[in-house]
């Protein structure tokens, strides 16, 4: 059978595949434990951790300026977790409307599903020319926020959607009709079932909002998020300071990927141990 | 329910059923309404307003808002700004094949030759853990893997292969296509896998007991069953690659300019008006390709 060969061929292109994906990072990475007078290329003269006390601002006076990731870094987590409040309700909202048949449900799926397409460039052009003409000051807070909801909003308003799908709305029916209040309702029965889509809509808001670029570039102002930190540095020579503070990053979105998986895992474990409840 | 009220519309007493579907969408509408208004102002309005400036009058300085088609016409006269749509057009195309050669045997193996679940998770996560670093640091990543005194130069010089380093594979329309490739290139496994996925394995099977190679299997049964995928796919890449400017601009050394890096440069020389004609180009492109694309797959039915 050709799968014999075909088999073992495609999984080494798999590998070869992940390699292509992995490779630049991990070359950064090697990269970024340069010694004091290395560049950024091999080879490595020294290992040290310099870059990073240099990111820190640990290190004493050189010739290569800080990036100046402090101030930039409390503004994109603010920024992001604004976010990510309004996005998520707002995408819980929507895909609740959803699930009752209206008149224009199709242009108003598109409608929501465009904010996702728009390139960040164009949104944030768009945004720029209306804050001059209506003479609002740019500001990361304001019209930079505005656009990153626009943004990911429709990614929470899809998975939402695709929790509300599988859901069986007669579960809460039953408790409606037991007499349990609305409210209750919610709380007691909705909320769990969709917790899990709720923390995933969050989690996308969080990520894709704190690492959002095009749409911050035109609109953000005096005030510097963290990607236009970085943006800055590509017209200059770069330095190894750039590939200890992709590191950084890197381990710090693996923290919230962590800290989301234990959520998940403790509420999936609730759930389980209340089913577990019920059949005793 | 009585019969009688839901068979006579015009009577102005409504049936428990009808009030109960008036109420629900009522609350349909009230729930939806601030998530459109919100698009309304904060895409719709700014999206108006680039199409609205395009036709705006452009001092050195400043625009004005006398009408005029001066910027059109300038922006469609100009080789610079017509060599940009050019250059878009083909870096997409070369692109949008480039991840579908490249991804689509990763998602057949995934989908459909790796049937342990845990596997195909584990396999599928390590395709998309590499979109948890800043896609800035993605990009720049490329800079040390590709330069003359980068890793593959390096390896290539210490395997004999080569004794000169290779110049075109950074800052060139290579290292341009090489990142985005690797950047995008998710976005097009993910879709295909997840089509490849819900193929029903008795299918593959029977063809193969009534004697199909699997050539013929994957011409009449894998390749128009993951054909889905692909589209939702190239929408997503097409939409990414058509808005690009950051990959292009650090990693061409300027000589690759797609629309994206003109609106750039436009705007920070605050030349407004050409922004925004460039703009405009720029999603009258994204538009032709989104609807093309909607043309052969719906998107809410695959979702």
């Amino acid at each position: 059978m050709e799968s014999r060969i075909l088999r073992p061929t495609l999984a080494l292109y798999t590998v070869a595949f992940l390699l292509f994906l992995y490779g630049p990072m991990i070359v950064l990475a090697i990269l970024s434990f340069q010694s004091i007078d290395g560049g950024p290329q091999f080879p490595i003269r020294d290992w040290s951790i310099y870059w990073y006390q240099h990111l820190l601002g640990m290190a004493e006076t050189s010739r290569v300026s800080q990036l100046p990731v402090g101030d930039s870094l409390i503004r994109s987590i603010i920024l992001a977790f604004m976010t990510t409040v309004v996005s998520t309700v707002l995408g819980v909202m929507s895909a609740e409307a959803f699930r009752t048949k209206f008149k224009g449900s199709g242009p108003a799926f598109y409608l929501i599903i465009l904010g996702m397409m728009v390139p960040g460039v164009l949104v944030g052009l768009g945004m720029a020319l209306l804050s001059n003409t209506l003479g609002i000051a740019r500001a990361w807070w304001g019209t930079s926020f505005v656009l990153h909801v626009v943004y990911t909003y429709p990614f929470a308003f899809l998975v939402m959607l695709a929790i509300f799908n599988r859901f069986d709305r007669t579960v809460e029916e039953a408790s409606l009709s037991l007499g349990v209040s609305p409210a209750q309702t919610f709380r007691r029965v909705t909320f769990p079932i969709i917790f899990p889509g709720v923390l995933s809509a969050m989690l996308f808001s969080f990520t894709l909002s704190y690492d959002e670029f095009a749409r911050t570039l035109f609109t953000a102002g005096r005030d510097l998020t963290l990607p236009l930190a970085i943006y800055g540095t590509f017209s200059v020579e770069i330095y190894p300071n750039i590939f200890a503070f992709g590191v950084l990053t890197t381990l710090f979105s693996f923290t919230l990927l962590v800290i989301y998986g234990l959520l998940m895992k403790r509420f999936t474990a609730k759930a389980a141990r209340f089913t577990g409840q019920e059949d005793a | 329910m009585s019969t009688l009220t839901t068979e006579t519309p015009d009577t102005p007493a409504l049936s428990p059923a009808q009030l109960r579907e008036r109420k629900d969408r009522r609350r349909a509408l009230g729930l939806l309404t601030p998530g459109l208004v919100w698009m309304a102002l904060f895409m719709v309005l700014p999206m108006a307003m680039v199409i609205y400036v395009s036709f705006w009058t452009q001092t050195t300085f400043s625009v004005n808002s006398t009408l005029t088609t001066a910027s059109w016409e300038r922006f469609l006269s100009s080789a610079t700004y017509l060599g940009a749509i050019w250059t878009t057009l083909r870096i997409w195309a070369i692109v949008l094949v480039a991840t579908i050669v490249v991804g689509y045997p990763v998602a057949l193996f995934i989908g459909l030759f790796v049937r342990n679940k845990t596997l195909q998770t584990a396999l599928l996560v390590a395709c998309v853990i590499p979109f948890w670093t800043s896609f800035l640091i993605r990009v720049i990543a490329w800079r040390p893997m590709l330069g003359t005194e980068g890793a593959i130069n390096m390896i290539l010089m210490k395997l004999g292969i080569i004794h000169e380093p290779l110049t075109f594979l950074l800052f060139s329309e290579f290292s341009v296509l090489v990142g985005m490739t690797q950047i995008y290139c998710v976005f097009m496994v993910g879709p295909i896998t997840f089509m490849l996925g819900r193929i029903d394995v008795s299918v593959i099977e029977a063809a193969r007991d009534l004697g199909a190679s699997f050539g013929t299997i994957f011409r009449r049964i894998i390749l128009p069953l993951s054909l889905p995928g692909v589209m939702v796919g190239s929408i997503f890449v097409s939409v990414m690659v058509l808005g690009e400017f950051a990959t292009a601009a650090s990693l061409s050394g300027r000589k690759t300019n797609l629309l994206g890096n003109i609106i750039v440069s436009q705007v920070g020389s605050l030349k407004w008006a050409f922004a925004a004609v460039a703009g405009v180009v720029l999603t009258i492109i994204i538009t032709a390709v989104i609807a093309l694309a909607l043309r052969l797959v719906d998107l809410r039915k695959e979702m």
